[in-house]
């Protein structure tokens, strides 16, 4: 058994480590989430484990997952029994596969390359299929159960599809001729062939396999966020391969391991929830991940008898180093301050940068204590992730700008059952999962707000063209929604020329403006709507010295330059900075019990007394900056 | 001119899709256009380049992504720190050859394998990035950085005149000197590269370290176009470019493959884009779109190649 | 450094003394010295797995030695490279040849030729000198996988010319050229000789040995055990000294019993395999030898019958009914089985151990509900090991720490283990030792002996010539002929494949 014998040790270091850092860490309540929170992730490790054994990649899985998320919402949104629709989706996913290895086994092209090219091609249907922004939800409650209940009461269910799926995996591998074959064609499909071996079933298969995996993997991930959406399982794929190498299945092929990737996959999830139960930021379980998965290759890959010692000493360190570096910053932890969990949609997105500094204000005049935690990007199942471990971390407020609603309140409900006030912040949750929802502007108001700017600098006629963030961004759809609304209800010669995606990023924003500039040259206006964006969009008009005029929704600190350019009119936000300084004080606020239900206004340190209406913290109405005033801001 | 065949295929698959332009799209050869839009696919190329030569070696990186994103940022804290251009463009590519180097130490000398060293590499460098940074852009950037200090229109003429000499010193080391043909032959047999008095560890090195380098100046054509520098620059950057070399016809094997196939498979695979729009296809079936256009031309390819093949054995 | 430098001559090309090299527990080399003077053909002698390899790859920096002094042409050489010992003048030519298939033959000959900076036209001018030396009708500018086996080895062996080194090392040069080609090659060799070239020859095939060489020097068990002049030879001294024993004579050969036909192709022509129109048939307990050059269709033949190659025309029958396999795994269900060509990278797989390698072709046949019997599948490993003396600790080891005999011993038994009907065996003893060809040609014979139709291929025509009840030849993919037994001789056969009786 090839399995890295490294890996244990590791486990039962970290395991030592983060029961002593984190008290809550060494429960079977937070044993049987970590199960939970990886059961998608297991399943499409368990596929790649059997690809890789036979010397194949599979990069397709992530998107194989989004793709039949997407089939199983629209087979029931078509009324298709929910049973009948998840076998579809299981039998589509193999199929799916299927085409793979007919690929790779009939066509001979490399595993690699066929992947890498069916993965960009399923995940595209699926963008196409849902035009990015359709989001199937209303599953029946028997079915989110599954994926968000427990079974006797302690038992997360898709853990035992995983356990499940791992037994057959092992079964297949270790004991079945199939996973003789499979070795065989890892080590040599030439080889493999003269002995009789069936390669190409056995690659079809072992391809369709995966792509089943990915689909199984697709189901859970339905029922565990409530919706179906084309962004599911997006960069799964690495990380399975990660995981799976990390388990010491080699990357060529030959001798793959179940128990090892489920080792691999426990040391990994356990990292994360314990970095995140720690207090940790997530990226040092990137960087940790990065660094163990070399370091277990290094050692175990050709171990010279010198290296034997570094065997051990290795994880030590890195260990080692963690507590550390947890206990230097943990220091402050055990003084009796609140704790206040917040968490950004995308830590990474400029708008939430401004905020965390407006949080960490108000943290620091209230002398509480401040845990800024977030996906890296906007990933649904990550932040109910995050949120689970802060639960079990046992924080003493929770308050979370929420990426999908169906989505997250589940586990926010949960958050409430056992005590710990929910507050949500800049998007809502559903109304009975938070108590309070800090409302810097619905995105009607926004939306509302974006479609009066272009009509006032359009002079109520004309056409401009949208860049959105990813066709999928939930909250950007729901703007534009509310903008289609607007323009329908007040704006009736306005029209929409064209809606581009940016995914987020400034330099495809560029791209993607300028060819809008010259593709569409009816356009009169750029409305670009999400934060990185707009600087590119602004930078393309000013780089074809177009007349055309930017608006759209960022932070002022990226926008300054070009707006005394003249080249954006104005950028619709609110103060940031001021909306993650009142979300911390509302947060001490209802901790303190002065913040309840019934409380008409809160008095908020610097910005006075704000206005409470029902559960709704209300911030103030959107914020026009332009040229006049942007140099007031500093965020 | 069977060993052209992939570019031949690109050529004509390229020329097909610019005459439909041509009919339903004309405003697309505006020059100004076309000059924009070459200078944003510079940066897509030069990486190609370097990808290019590694993948002829057999070799793969998945972190070059995460490099160009670090590239960019120490750039611009270079530039804020108040160093001129003569001086934060060679540190910056010599930045990115040190982690090439780092790379190509793991697998050259310590055989990681690629695809694992440099997974492990775009985890450890995006996680510290973003660690470090908090998300937040190098702003406040002088203004000696946004096109080195020159004009937009003389920024652009030097980016492409640059990446021009790049592209052609490539050309010319693959085909007129000994360590071009050394990278062909590591990457088609290793081991009989040695027993020809190759180092295939020194080659393998050599090409990561490239790679950085390749990258950093990538890192170079691409952020100086704006005021300021974005951490998230670089997202899914790897696999673009890797799509842009396979399509190009470069084997992932190694040993096999031309630069001027990377040249018109990334001009495909950005042209495309910008071409949809042009044809005013809804965005929502462009990544459909691109996905097909990758598969049928990997696959295709391989069909053609597999019978012909057949028939000459 | 235990063996102290003595008796050195001035004009010695190259000087080991005392080399020793071990793989793990495995000592590969021990204690060797070995010297090679300008002027003459040294041959190197030894069963596989001897150690032969492993002294060449240390001459050529390849491995470096644990124990030793190594001294190329009076330079004694302390830290060495395969660049080294080019440098130094030792040019090599590989068993397999160590080429670049997607470059063309001219860049192969010149890789690592020359300077920094590249002239393409001076290249293929050198090129074309180089291949003219060893009247290889090759194109310089095509691709190197375009080329057949032998024409490679000829590229391979024109780019060891080169550099004119004074020292040049054959591990094996003829395994896979025809026997015009080893003609033209041992020519060429005696050329380099006169003009004061040293040469380092290893081959199995003892008559060439005989023809060249000047000296010979046994290795075994990685001891050089015997080196002297080759007059003072004799061939079964020689032998004797390769095994360490006396061999017994080849068994004599009675004619096989006539049974009923197994195998019939009829006509088969398959454009890809280059083949036209070939039918023979081999009776059970009958073996057919398949005689012709390398590259005549022989092993394109094999391949069609086991479904590795598609055919267009003719049908092949066994036992009578149509069969069309379109794997080895359909050709075992019609009851054909075939020990490929190349041992390593076909007919086994190194990286398994012996008992997976022998259930690979059947493993239905050792599954209880689905699941592997893992205790059953070990019993049945051992049962073949003993029967075919398979020299291995246990059925677990991996195939890849056995000899070349033993390997291609697990190759044969994964195969009677499945008792086809019909059995193909493509040089069932290429670069096999003298002891383990024995072995191997028992085994063939008791095959044969039970009933099963064997179709031999080989290059090597005593050994055709001893195992076969007939000979079919082929040339540029058709039948040439057929001999019969008794009309069989190594002059027909060649005659035959090289198409003389038409020109005669």
């Amino acid at each position: 058994m090839p399995e890295r014998r490294v890996l244990p040790l590791l486990l039962l270091l970290e395991i030592a480590l983060f029961a002593l850092l984190a008290d809550s860490f060494l429960s079977l309540q937070n044993g049987l989430e970590i199960g939970r929170a990886t059961a998608e992730l297991g399943l499409l490790a368990l596929g790649m484990t059997l690809v890789m054994t036979a010397g194949g990649i599979d990069l397709s899985v992530g998107a194989v997952m989004g793709l039949t998320a997407v089939l199983l919402g629209d087979l029931h949104a078509h009324g298709v029994p929910l049973l009948l629709a998840c076998a579809a989706a299981l039998v589509f996913g193999a199929l799916v596969g299927l085409c793979n290895g007919v690929l790779i086994a009939l066509a001979q092209v490399p595993p690699l390359v066929v992947t890498l090219a069916t993965m960009a091609l399923a995940r595209g249907v699926a963008e196409a299929w849902t035009g990015g922004y359709a989001v199937y939800s209303g599953f029946a409650p028997s079915f989110l159960q599954f994926g968000q209940g427990y079974w006797f009461g302690f038992l997360p269910p898709q853990l035992l599809v995983l356990a499940a799926a791992a037994a057959a995996g092992w079964l297949l591998l270790h004991r079945a001729p199939f996973g003789r074959r499979l070795v065989a064609i890892g080590f040599s499909v030439e080889g493999a062939r003269y002995a009789g071996v069936p390669v190409r079933r056995c690659l079809l298969g072992v391809y369709a396999i995966s792509g089943a995996a990915a689909a199984l993997a697709g189901i859970l991930y339905v029922s565990h966020l409530g919706q179906a959406k084309a962004d599911a399982g997006t960069g799964y794929e690495l990380l399975a391969v990660t995981i799976v190498a990390l388990g010491g299945t080699p990357i060529s092929g030959g001798r793959g391991t179940v128990p090892g990737t489920l080792l691999s996959l426990l040391t990994i999830a356990v990292l994360q929830n314990g970095l995140l139960l720690s207090g940790q930021p997530t990226e040092l379980a990137s960087i940790l991940l990065g660094v163990l998965l070399v370091g277990a290759v290094l050692l175990e890959g050709r171990a010279k008898p010198r290296l034997a010692g570094a065997r051990v000493l290795v994880p030590a360190a890195v260990l080692g180093g963690l507590a550390f570096l947890a206990w230097s910053r943990d220091g402050g932890a055990g003084s009796g301050q609140p704790l206040v969990a917040l968490m950004p949609k995308n830590k990474s997105d400029p708008y939430f940068v401004s905020c965390r500094a407006g949080a960490e204000a108000a943290a620091g005049e209230l002398g509480v204590e401040l845990l800024w935690d977030g996906p890296n990007d906007t990933d649904a199942a990550r932040q109910n992730e995050i949120v689970e471990g802060w639960i079990t971390r046992g924080v003493d407020v929770i308050a979370v700008s929420v990426e999908n609603a169906p989505a997250i309140s589940t586990v926010l409900r949960k958050a409430r059952e056992r005590g710990i006030p929910v507050l949500t912040w800049d998007a809502d949750a559903e109304p009975d999962a938070r108590d309070f929802f800090i409302n810097q502007a619905t995105p009607e108001g926004i939306g509302h707000a974006l479609a009066d700017e272009a009509g006032r600098v359009l002079g109520g006629a004309g056409s401009f063209a949208i860049v959105t963030a990813s066709l999928t961004a939930a909250n950007q759809n729901a703007w534009i929604e509310h903008i289609r609304a607007r323009l329908a209800e007040r704006w009736s010669d306005l029209r929409i020329a064209v809606i581009r995606p940016s995914d987020g990023l400034r330099d495809r924003a560029l791209t993607e403006t300028r060819n809008i500039l010259r593709a569409y040259p009816e356009v009169r206006l750029i409305m670009t709507i999400a934060a990185a964006a707009v600087p590119g969009s602004a930078e393309a008009v000013k780089q074809e010295g177009s007349e055309v005029k930017v608006i759209g929704l960022s932070v002022p600190s990226l926008c300054r330059s070009y707006v005394h350019a003249g080249i954006i009119d104005s950028i619709i936000l609110w103060n940031t900075v001021d909306l993650g300084y009142l979300t911390v004080q509302a947060a001490v606020a209802l901790h303190d019990g002065r913040l309840r239900a019934g409380s008409t206004a809160l008095a908020a340190g610097r910005l006075g007394s704000i206005e409470v209406r029902g559960a709704d913290v209300l911030l103030g109405a959107p914020f026009r900056f332009d040229a006049s005033n942007i140099d007031q801001f500093d965020f | 001119m069977e060993r052209w065949r992939r570019e031949a295929a690109l050529g004509v698959v390229l020329a097909l899709l610019a005459g439909a332009v041509a009919i339903a799209a004309p405003e697309f050869y505006d020059a100004a256009n076309l000059r924009n839009w070459l200078v944003d696919t510079l940066p897509l190329l030069v990486a190609s380049v370097g990808m290019t030569f590694l993948m002829l070696a057999g070799q793969i990186d998945i972190s070059v992504g995460a490099q160009f994103a670090v590239c960019g940022v120490l750039m611009g804290l270079l530039a804020r720190a108040g160093l001129p251009p003569v001086l934060f463009i060679p540190v910056t590519l010599a930045a990115g050859g040190a982690i090439g180097a780092l790379n190509g130490l793991l697998v050259a000398r310590l055989r990681v394998p690629a695809i694992i060293a440099t997974l492990a590499g775009m985890a450890v460098l995006r996680g510290t990035l973003r660690w470090l940074s908090g998300g937040a852009w190098v702003a406040d950037l002088p203004p000696s950085f946004p096109w080195f200090g020159l004009s937009q229109d003389a920024g652009q003429a030097v980016f492409m005149a640059a990446a021009a000499l790049l592209f052609l010193l490539a050309l010319l080391f693959l085909r007129w000197t000994s360590w071009g043909r050394a990278v062909l032959a590591t990457g088609g047999d290793a081991e009989a590269a040695r027993l020809a008095g190759i180092r295939p560890e020194g080659v393998v090195f050599g090409v990561f370290v490239a790679m950085g380098a390749f990258v950093a100046a990538a890192a170079l054509l691409s952020f100086p176009r704006y005021p300021a520098v974005e951490i998230e620059a670089g997202i899914g950057f790897e696999l673009k470019v890797i799509a842009c070399v396979i399509v190009g016809g470069v084997s992932i094997q190694g040993g096999r493959g031309s630069l001027v196939g990377t040249l018109l498979g990334v001009a495909l695979l950005s042209v495309i884009g910008t071409m949809l729009v042009f044809l005013r296809v809804d965005a929502a079936w462009e990544r459909a779109i691109q996905g097909g256009i990758i598969l049928a031309a990997v696959t295709l390819d391989s069909l053609l190649w597999a019978r012909r093949s057949g028939a000459r054995a | 450094m235990d063996a102290p430098l003595h008796g050195r001559e001035a004009r010695t090309l190259l000087c080991l003394r005392g080399i020793s090299k071990s793989f793990g527990a495995v000592a590969a080399l021990r204690d060797v010295s070995l010297d090679l003077r300008p002027g003459e053909v040294h041959a190197l002698v030894g069963e596989n797995g001897a150690g032969k390899s492993t002294l060449i790859k240390v001459i050529t920096g390849a491995h470096a030695p644990d124990a030793g002094t190594l001294e190329i042409q009076g330079r004694r050489v302390e830290s060495h490279s395969p660049r080294r010992a080019r440098e130094l003048g030792v040019a090599v030519i590989y068993q397999q040849p160590a080429l670049f298939g997607e470059l063309t033959v001219a860049e192969n000959l010149l890789i690592g030729s020359d300077g920094p900076l590249l002239d393409w036209r001076a290249r293929r001018r050198r090129a074309a000198e180089l291949l003219a030396r060893v009247e290889a009708g090759v194109d310089p500018g095509a691709l190197v996988r375009e080329l057949a086996p032998a024409q490679q080895q000829l590229v391979e062996i024109a780019r060891a010319l080169r550099s004119e080194a004074p020292i040049l090392i054959l591990d094996e040069p003829t395994a896979v050229l025809a026997r015009t080609e080893s003609e033209r090659l041992l020519q060429i060799l005696l050329r380099l000789r006169e003009r004061g070239a040293g040469i380092l020859y290893i081959s199995h095939r003892l008559e060439e040995v005989e023809r060249i060489a000047d000296r010979v020097s046994v290795l075994r068990d990685g001891r050089l055990v015997w080196s002297a002049p080759m007059a003072e030879l004799t061939r079964p001294a020689l032998v004797a000294h390769m095994v360490g024993r006396e061999l017994a004579e080849p068994q004599a050969r009675g004619a096989g019993a006539a049974g009923p036909v197994l195998l019939e192709v009829a006509g088969l022509t398959s454009r890809e395999a280059g083949l036209h129109d070939i039918s023979l048939q081999v009776r059970a307990g009958e073996i057919v030898g398949l005689g012709g050059l390398v590259g005549a269709g022989r092993t394109e033949l094999a391949r069609c019958l086991v479904g590795l190659a598609p055919f267009q025309g003719g049908e092949v029958r066994v036992g009578g009914g149509v069969i069309k396999p379109r794997s080895p795994k359909d050709a075992l269900a019609c009851g054909i089985a075939c020990v490929p060509e190349d041992r390593r990278r076909h007919g086994v797989l190194p990286a398994l151990d012996v008992s997976e390698n022998l259930t690979l072709p059947r493993l239905e046949a050792h599954t209880r509900r689905g699941l592997l019997d893992r205790e059953g599948e070990l019993a049945f490993a051992r049962r073949w090991i003993e029967r075919l003396r398979i020299k291995v600790p246990s059925p677990q080891t991996e195939v890849a720490a056995l000899s070349g005999g033993n390997q291609q011993k697990v190759a044969l038994a994964r195969w009677l283990a499945c008792e086809p009907r019909v059995l193909v065996l493509d040089e069932p003893t290429q670069g096999i030792d003298v002891g383990g060809r024995q072995e191997i040609h028992g085994l063939i014979l008791e095959a044969a002996a039970k009933g099963c139709a064997v179709l031999l291929i080989s290059s090597d025509l005593p050994e055709l010539l001893e195992l076969s009840d007939r000979i079919v030849v082929l040339r540029r993919g058709r039948v040439a002929g057929a001999l019969p037994r008794a009309g069989a001789s190594q002059e027909a056969v060649m005659s035959l494949a090289l198409g003389l009786e038409g020109a005669a």
